[in-house]
């Protein structure tokens, strides 16, 4: 792959360059990125490896078309809601499905709390820990498990007794709850 | 601990290494990067359902192949759209020199016609 002298520019930097003049050499470095993930992705949905690969060829030529007729903010987030779609439309046999393409994704804002004032932090450890208590039992378990003795999902599965699939569902709600919580308290 | 607690809101900005994924499929990763590794995709929804479906291939390592396949026919697909670019923007350019050429040849004409006229 002929990346390698590309490592260090990030899909944003890549995305202007070709925005800037038109080259599809620069689709070429980008797109690579993600082919392993979308392969994962549409082997999720569709269950077969054959139409997998199909599917992940499809989305490329979707994705290539569509960066000519408008710009992307967040090629990550772009990216995945296509190839989302694009099984979701295979599964239902190619008929329209109404799911909004939203090409300016916000991305998850970066939670990271300032640490630098001492009294406000302990008073946001105050607010987490009351936080936490709010989650339902399966939730708690597993942000313990997990952020606090930092488990694995496999040791935090054997733990609990949960599928890896149960761990990774209350860790993400109960991060969205926490997010929820610390927000509006 | 304190820090812990604080930072279990923090997302990670990291972006999936494909060679650190496909260790963590193969089960290659230490408790350590295990555990850094699900964090990302604890915060990325395309991350895990993508280790959702590459742990259904058979094969790990045909994934593998399959994804530098994949590549490899992305990279024809851009090669063709690219030449298929060029030879639209030569035979616009053809016609424009083609045009310019005839509006020349009709004044140089007219020209002559209007001067044999007024003689």
């Amino acid at each position: 792959m002929k990346s390698d002298k590309y490592n260090d520019i990030t899909d944003a930097e890549l995305l202007q360059n070709f925005y800037k003049d038109h080259d599809n050499k620069w689709l070429g470095i980008l797109l690579p990125r993600y082919t392993l993930l979308l392969l994962g992705v549409c082997m999720k949905y569709l269950k077969n490896e054959e139409d997998a690969r199909d599917c992940v060829q499809q989305i490329f030529l979707k994705v290539i078309n569509e960066l000519q007729k408008y710009k992307v903010d967040y090629f990550k987030s772009w990216i995945y809601m296509i190839a989302k779609n694009h099984c979701l439309m295979k599964l239902r046999g190619n008929k329209n499905v109404s799911v909004e393409l939203n090409e300016k994704i916000i991305p998850a804002e970066e939670g990271q709390i300032d640490k630098t004032d001492f009294v406000e932090k302990e008073a946001l450890l105050i607010k987490m820990q009351r936080a936490i208590k709010q989650l339902n039992r399966e939730q708690q378990e597993c942000v313990n498990l997990f952020y606090l003795q930092k488990k694995s999902y496999s040791e935090v599965s054997e733990i609990t007794g949960f599928s890896m699939l149960q761990v990774k569902s209350h860790l993400q709600n109960g991060k969205r709850k926490l997010k929820l919580l610390m927000g509006s308290a | 601990m304190s820090d812990d607690l604080l930072n279990i809101l923090s997302n990670s900005s990291k972006d999936i290494d494909n060679q650190k994924l496909m260790d963590y499929l193969s089960n290659k990763l230490s408790a350590e990067e295990k555990h850094e590794f699900e964090k990302i995709l604890v915060d990325s929804d395309l991350a895990s359902d993508a280790i959702e479906g590459l742990d259904q291939f058979k094969n790990k390592k045909d994934t593998v192949a399959f994804a530098e396949q994949l590549n490899q026919n992305l990279q024809k697909q851009l090669q063709k759209k690219k030449v298929t670019r060029e030879k639209r923007r030569f035979k616009d350019g053809v016609w424009i020199y083609f045009t310019i050429i005839l509006i020349i040849v009709i004044l140089l004409i007219t020209f002559f016609v209007i001067f044999k006229f007024l003689h």
